[in-house]
């Protein structure tokens, strides 16, 4: 035995670490099984339950809502379109905070502080009520379209259509991502930035061959983020989408409050469960490959 | 020996203004203080430079100014003959080697040191044949594909200067490279980062603390302080003739004693010694303990005193001897054998002429 | 008798008494929509009710929408909270066939007998407690001439200044079923072309197809000018908007949405579930309901006045197309998947 070994601390025997274990993950088991697990795997048997067209649900198994949604055309571009608005949704975001996180991680001091403020503030307001701000900003009687008119430029049409879901999803996303950035930003040493530059890389190729390299863990971990957020976000594609955008959340939504289909709600709602594990599949995979 | 140290302005090789690294009156001032303050240096092609001082003494900065990374206030940095003061630093075709190394995490040693290769479109096959050397260069052979968490201290320095080396840049410059590694690894990085220098013929500018690391590895040391340049010139220069008390004192260990001077000399203990012309009022007396002879009392001429404190510490005898209420340090090499004299002796000291410096009292 | 002997006989009494009272209190707990229609039907009903009945408390159980009560009364199955529910009638179908209702009959309250025959469907458990009917909403303010016909909506003036409630709302429905009437379609339950191809027109003019909070506030506040919208929310708005929102019963007509009434089985209430129902389905919390809200009443011997009638589609029978919703509701998805191929297109 090596004189490391010898001054290591005793350790309790195998079956006991064991027990220790799983006492300590005990309760948080618990808690994700009664507020996580059942919900779910009743959502799942909901979905085998037949249903008549008013709604009235008999606890008798089907697979006929199954058949319908693998069938039906209709919720195979339900599925392409939430994943590719999505995705798209999640690029923006990445976009548009990647600067300002950037920024953020450079600043010191008060001036920090404050900018972290500014960027963690909006979580504290209520999507719905960030949502409403945007109608007001958007809409054909806009903040927006009122400069324009002023200005003398055609009128654009930002709101009720997948433009306004875009525009209104990206920006309560926003704090989501910057966050998740700069926690990804760990590895950005600005003396590693100075040795690129003193071996003759211009500003750009530092950005492209240092930086994002560095950072990816935290890019990778703020898409999967944004990517859930907005694939499960049904408000404000309901607020802004005028009852245009179809999406899988909305989708959910009209099925379980108005047509009131449960076992196709729940259908569709394991499917948006089915995608997010395949989200973390890829994050994953893509972690390894970074790392 | 001529004094080769030199005012400032003028080259290190005494010539003016012909060095192949050229710094003129390069000052850097921030809001409230003056991190660097009108220094002037002309360095030679091939000369190993260090800088030395305290920290805070401005060696870093004015590093950091010839390499483009900090702006400076006003002054001019020359390169052969070129005027680099406004090119940016990716231009500046210098190789930085820093304290904490500044590896490209994600990249392998191979990548990391062909780095600067790529920046410059050297062609691919080019790239690999000088990475091989490089890494040869610095002892790594073997460990290219090897990420720098996975190295050394040690070994990632020695990436750090390949990295640097390998672009064949026309001024290498070290901030305190060796600052992070144990005493045996600064000893042997010592030695390599000199010999590689040598070999290839490198001007190179090593920023430290350290004055045994300046005084034993570069061929000119600029000494810094408080933004300012003490004196520049070879290890021996700085140390048989300083130039200012804190050069006396900064390298090698030294006896600070005060004394008052008027006309040309200053008088301490009853010893009159010549003191630099101009010079009046209270004054420093500076002597370095071994430079002093140690004799029982006889009574006769010189400085005499009482031995107030004998301390063995087996290669030095050191004596502490009052003088006139001072305590002056004198350290003898033993011999085996000798009489340790026992406090309250009475003993004569005696030095030579030029090894007793005489400035104006410290502020 | 001293002071304190006093006392105690009081005290005596007094608990006496309470505990009498405590052992006739009932407690009727009704589930009915939140908002506007809870405020009006306290008022002009739950009040009335506990004045007249001493004994029995009535607890007003909000919900914002007849899915929700439904999903409530489906996990409430083996030990129910609520004892009465009011809904829509498609709602109380599917809630019916869950054998979560009682049957309201002439036994459980003797004001069913004079309710007018379409206030009790068949296979229903509950019965029609309000009537509502679509109408055609506008800004006062910008639209200066009254509109007559559902297809003003398609005017080019109205481009992007359209607001209607789209399916699967029960309102973007209830219009193609008016249209295709109005257009010669004469079998909703085999098709509703003529009806589509009418919203198709309507469609390049829409704003939003899911005007919202509701579409009342934002037709007075301008951001629309013309749209459709449910008519006793309509009236109450028009009032409180001092007359921006104005209503129009168009040419083409209208249908009835119902809300019914509903006895929940094995309510912690019990009879006095029963009790409620009866005096929510008499001529005077008829009368109460329909003056203060502008629902048309569903008991034929409710006396209203004129002013309220007048506000209600009662004097327009005649425009009022009859709809089987749970017939309709076989063919709602077909509906729906034209309406998205169809309509929703042409919008924008």
């Amino acid at each position: 035995m090596s004189a490391a070994t010898a001054l290591a601390p005793a350790l309790p025997p195998r079956r006991s670490r064991l027990r220790l274990i799983v006492a300590l993950l005990a309760p948080i088991a618990l808690i994700n099984a009664i507020g996580f697990l059942a919900p779910v795997l009743n959502l799942a048997r909901m979905s085998f339950y037949e249903v008549e067209p008013t709604g009235a649900m008999r606890e008798v198994y089907t697979l006929a809502t199954w058949a319908k949604m693998v069938t039906d055309s209709f919720y195979a571009e339900l599925i392409v379109n939430s994943v590719s608005v999505s995705l798209g949704i999640t690029l923006l975001t990445l976009v548009c905070s990647y600067p300002i996180a950037l920024y953020l991680h450079r600043s010191t001091g008060t001036w920090k502080t404050i900018l972290l403020v500014l960027v963690i503030s909006p979580l504290l307001t209520s999507a719905v009520v960030r949502t409403y701000g945007w109608i007001a900003i958007l809409s054909d009687s806009g903040l927006v379209n009122n400069a324009l008119g002023a200005l003398g430029l055609p009128p654009q049409r930002m709101m009720f259509n997948l433009t306004g879901v875009t525009i209104g999803l990206t920006e309560i996303l926003m704090p989501y991502m910057i966050l998740a950035l700069l926690a990804g930003f760990g590895r950005l040493d600005p003396r590693i930035e100075e040795a690129a530059s003193t071996l003759g890389a211009p500003p750009f190729t530092i950005f492209r061959r240092i930086i994002l390299p560095l950072t990816l863990p935290g890019i990778a971990l703020g898409c999967l983020l944004c990517f859930v957020l907005a694939v499960s976000s049904f408000i404000t594609p309901k607020l802004l989408g005028g009852g245009r955008v179809f999406l899988l959340a909305t989708e959910i939504y009209d099925q379980a409050i108005v047509t009131l289909n449960w076992p196709l709600a729940s259908t569709l709602s394991i499917l948006v469960l089915v995608i997010f594990g395949g989200a973390l599949v890829l994050y994953t995979r893509a972690l390894r490959a970074i790392l | 020996m001529t004094d080769q140290s030199t005012a400032p302005g003028q080259g290190t090789d005494g010539t003016a203004g012909e060095g192949f690294l050229s710094i003129r009156g390069l000052t850097k001032r921030y809001a409230g203080f003056t991190a660097v303050d009108n220094f002037d240096l002309e360095v030679p092609k091939g000369e190993l430079v260090a800088f030395l001082g305290p920290s805070g003494c401005g060696k870093t900065t004015s590093l950091r100014m010839i390499a483009g990374l900090v702006p400076a206030t006003a002054g001019r940095i020359v390169v052969g003959g070129q005027d680099l003061t406004t090119v940016e630093t990716h231009r500046r075709d210098m190789g930085l080697v820093f304290q904490s190394y500044a590896l490209f995490p994600h990249m392998s040693i191979a990548r990391n040191v062909a780095f600067g290769l790529e920046m410059r479109k050297v062609p691919k096959d080019e790239i690999a044949r000088r990475v091989k050397e490089a890494i040869a260069l610095v002892h790594l052979t073997g460990k290219e594909e090897h990420k720098p968490a996975q190295l050394s201290g040690g070994q990632q320095q020695r990436v750090a200067l390949a990295r640097a080396l390998v672009i064949r840049p026309s001024i290498l410059l070290l901030d305190e490279p060796l600052s992070n590694l144990d005493a045996k690894l600064r000893d042997e990085m010592r030695n390599e980062i000199r010999d590689i220098q040598k070999s290839l013929g490198i001007t190179a500018i090593f920023v430290t603390h350290d004055q045994g690391e300046a005084l034993t590895m570069c061929d000119k040391v600029v000494v810094m302080n408080e933004g300012r340049l003490e004196q520049v010139g070879t290890p021996v220069d700085l140390y048989e003739r300083p130039k200012t008390a804190f050069v006396a004192s900064f390298v090698g260990r030294t006896n600070r004693l005060k004394a008052v001077a008027k006309d040309g000399t200053a008088e301490f203990a009853g010893q009159r010694v010549l003191a630099p012309a101009g010079l009046s009022g209270p004054v420093q007396v500076m002597i370095r303990p071994h430079r002093i002879a140690l004799s029982p009392s006889t009574g006769g001429e010189g400085v005499t005193g009482t031995i107030a404190r004998a301390i063995f510490s087996g290669d030095i005898l050191q004596y502490d001897v009052d003088v006139g209420g001072q305590i002056v340090s004198v350290e003898l090499a033993t011999r085996g054998g000798e009489t340790v004299l026992a406090p309250g002796t009475q003993v004569s000291l005696s030095w030579r002429p030029q090894d007793i410096f005489v400035y104006g009292a410290a502020a | 008798m001293n002071l304190s002997t006093k006392l105690t006989i009081a005290a005596l009494l007094m608990s006496g008494v309470s505990t009498q009272v405590l052992a006739q209190q009932q407690t009727v707990t009704v589930m009915a929509y939140a908002g506007l229609f809870q405020e009006r039907y306290t008022k002009a009903v739950v009040e009335p009710f506990m004045k007249a009945n001493p004994g029995i408390k009535v607890e007003y159980f909000p919900m914002p929408n007849s899915a929700q009560m439904l999903g409530t009364l489906r996990a409430q199955k083996a030990a129910p909270q609520a004892d009465v529910v009011i809904m829509d009638v498609s709602v109380s179908k599917a809630a019916t066939d869950e054998k979560l209702f009682n049957k309201i009959d002439e036994k459980v309250s003797k004001n069913v007998a004079d309710l007018y025959p379409n206030a009790r469907i068949a296979d229903v458990d509950g019965v029609a407690v309000t009537f509502d009917n679509l109408v055609m909403l506008y800004n006062g303010d910008t639209v200066k001439d009254a509109p007559k016909s559902w297809m003003d909506l398609a005017k080019p003036e109205y481009k992007g200044k359209v607001a209607i409630p789209g399916m699967p709302d029960i309102q973007g429905l209830s219009l193609v079923l008016i249209m295709d009437k109005a257009r010669g379609g004469t079998d909703y339950l085999q098709n509703v072309d003529k009806g589509i191809t009418a919203l198709g027109e309507i469609a390049p003019n829409v704003q939003t197809w899911e005007p919202k909070p509701e579409v009342y506030p934002v037709i007075i506040s301008g951001q629309a000018v013309i749209g459709a919208g449910w008519n006793a929310r309509a009236q109450v708005n028009a009032d409180t908007s001092g007359g921006k929102l104005k209503t129009v019963l168009p040419q083409e007509g209208s249908v009835f949405q119902i809300n019914t009434i509903n006895y929940v089985a094995n309510g912690p209430g019990k009879d006095a579930g029963a009790k409620f129902i009866d005096y929510a389905l008499s001529p005077e919390a008829q009368k109460a309901f329909t003056e203060s809200m502008f629902y048309a009443p569903t008991n034929a011997k409710a006396q209203i006045s004129e002013a309220a009638i007048a506000r209600t589609a009662v004097k327009s029978m005649d425009k009022v197309i009859p709809v089987d919703w749970i017939a309709l509701a076989k063919v709602r998805d077909p509906i729906m998947e034209q309406w998205r191929r169809k309509v929703i297109p042409l919008s924008r």
